[in-house]
């Protein structure tokens, strides 16, 4: 097909959305659904600021999923972190340990960063890094980005246990 | 930019697939993860007016241990699969190695091995958007009859970037294309081409559908050399497979990748390492045979000096991780 409608849920909403086979993921986001927190960057799957989760809580590059393929999909973006009005543990750890400088990458590594956590709740080194290696910040160098991901377990709820 | 108009199939079964094949006009382009296809549609390598998913056909999913102990691997896996798998693993921690090698994370999380096995070659000219290439006009690989990466080149000479083949190769896979025609199974260093417009010999009806990796306890080495540490194409990979341990093997085999247009077996080394053992003279000598085993070599990324000297480096370190490792 060259249109055609898919079904898609983002951050536990079902959409159904006219798409055609020109579209990415990302343009669906953006550009259908306004949600204007996942970034489009390098759009080559280079610099990782489209990151978002899958249903398995997998951090994706939505600039390289064609909409169609994605049809019946669910998805999470960094809209979908707060719940109930309180930011997600990684969320207020990214603040209290500014890791964002000028911000722009930041929903992109904080989603990557969540599918980190979504895997090894007490990431290690190792873990951090590989889970980073795919998303760019030009900004923060990725040490506080990191401090915040080490330390995102010492939070319940957006607060500090 | 938004992506080219095509028509957008995704069958649910092989035979669906197959069938769509068959039937299918020239400019149909088979999807995996994307994380090549969607990338070189975005810069219009590729412009295809029909794409095929393979994600969603259920025969090309999974790891099978088959009865005689073989490895069989569904080529629409996610490289994530294969680098969690328990069997890969604990069987082949080099191949699980050269998985991971693969780009990013998030990468990792979309590509498939059939998609890694075929990745596109890519040279400095053609890995660009389009406005940059149309300011010089088109290559050979982009429909004209010139290179403009080596001038004067009259065949395309873009690499095979992939990391995977090598480790392949070296504990010597074969993988399964399937058409409407039928079934052909062939070893996977047969499946790459010297041309860097036509890499492998795959039809436009087929699909690579599985990879079998025969029963070994041999060692096995994988290396990567990159500009840097987190995500990137390789600048050289070696895979090699020995019997016996410590500096003592009776068989050897040596594919070096990313420095030529096909994996490229290192078989006079292999004689050699044979002959005087895994030691540093093995070594000397094994090292000896580099120039003539790469044969000419491009500037293509890198000066073809560096090339050389990089495969004997990586020949180096692999001897010395396999002859140390554990028996």
């Amino acid at each position: 097909m060259k249109k055609g409608f898919i079904t898609l849920t983002v951050n536990g909403d079902a959409h159904e959305v006219a798409v055609s086979s020109r579209h990415t993921l990302l343009d669906v986001l953006r550009g259908k659904l306004q949600l204007m927190g996942t970034k489009e960057g390098c759009t080559t799957g280079s610099c990782g600021v489209c990151t978002v989760n899958n249903a398995r809580g997998e951090a994706v590059l939505s600039c390289l999923t064609p909409a169609l393929e994605w049809d019946g999909q669910a998805v999470t973006t960094i809209e979908g972190l707060e719940k109930n009005g309180q930011l997600a543990p990684i969320q207020q750890a990214f603040i209290d340990y500014h890791a964002v400088q000028c911000g722009f990458c930041t929903p992109g590594v904080i989603m990557s960063a969540q599918a980190v956590l979504n895997l090894t709740p007490t990431p290690g080194e190792d873990d951090i890094n590989d889970g980073l290696a795919g998303v760019i910040c030009r900004c923060t160098g990725h040490i506080k980005v990191k401090e915040a991901i080490r330390h995102a377990g010492d939070y319940v709820a957006g607060r500090k246990a | 930019m938004l992506l080219p108009e095509h028509d957008f199939i995704k069958p649910r079964s092989l035979a669906e697939g197959l069938a769509v094949l068959r039937d299918a006009p020239p400019g149909v382009r088979l999807l995996g993860g994307g994380t090549d296809v969607v990338f070189n549609m975005r810069c219009r390598l590729m412009t295809p007016d029909t794409v095929l998913s393979l994600r969603d056909i259920p025969e090309l999913q999974g790891v099978d241990v088959l009865p005689d102990g073989s490895l069989r691997l569904g080529a629409a896996t996610r490289l994530t699969d294969l680098v969690a798998d328990p069997v890969l693993r604990e069987r082949y921690p080099a191949l699980v190695k050269a998985f991971r090698a693969v780009a990013s994370r998030h990468v990792r999380n979309m590509a498939t091995l059939g998609g890694n096995l075929c990745l596109d070659t890519r040279c400095w000219f053609t890995n660009q958007t389009k406005e940059w290439r149309d300011a010089k006009g088109p290559c050979l690989k982009t429909g004209k009859d010139v290179c403009h990466a080596i001038q004067g080149s009259p065949i395309c000479v873009a690499l095979n970037n992939a990391d995977s083949p090598p480790a392949l190769i070296a504990v010597d896979a074969t993988v399964t294309l399937a058409s409407h025609r039928g079934e052909r199974t062939l070893p996977l260093r047969d499946f790459y081409r010297e041309d860097g417009i036509r890499h492998t010999v795959l039809e436009p009806d087929e699909v690579l559908t599985e990879v079998t990796i025969p029963p070994t306890r041999d060692r096995l080495v994988f290396l990567k050399e990159t500009a840097r540490q987190g995500m990137d194409f390789s600048y050289g990979t070696i895979a090699i497979r020995a019997d016996g341990n410590g500096a003592r093997a009776t068989r050897l085999h040596i594919v070096l990748g990313s420095l030529t247009t096909a994996p490229r077996d290192l078989s006079t080394a292999g004689e050699r390492l044979v002959a005087l053992g895994l030691g540093d003279d093995g070594i000397d000598a094994a090292c000896a045979t580099i120039r003539d085993a790469l044969g000419p070599l491009t500037n293509l990324y890198s000066p073809a000096a560096y090339k050389r000297e990089l495969a004997r480096t990586l020949l180096r370190k692999a001897i010395v991780e396999l002859r140390e490792m554990p028996a």
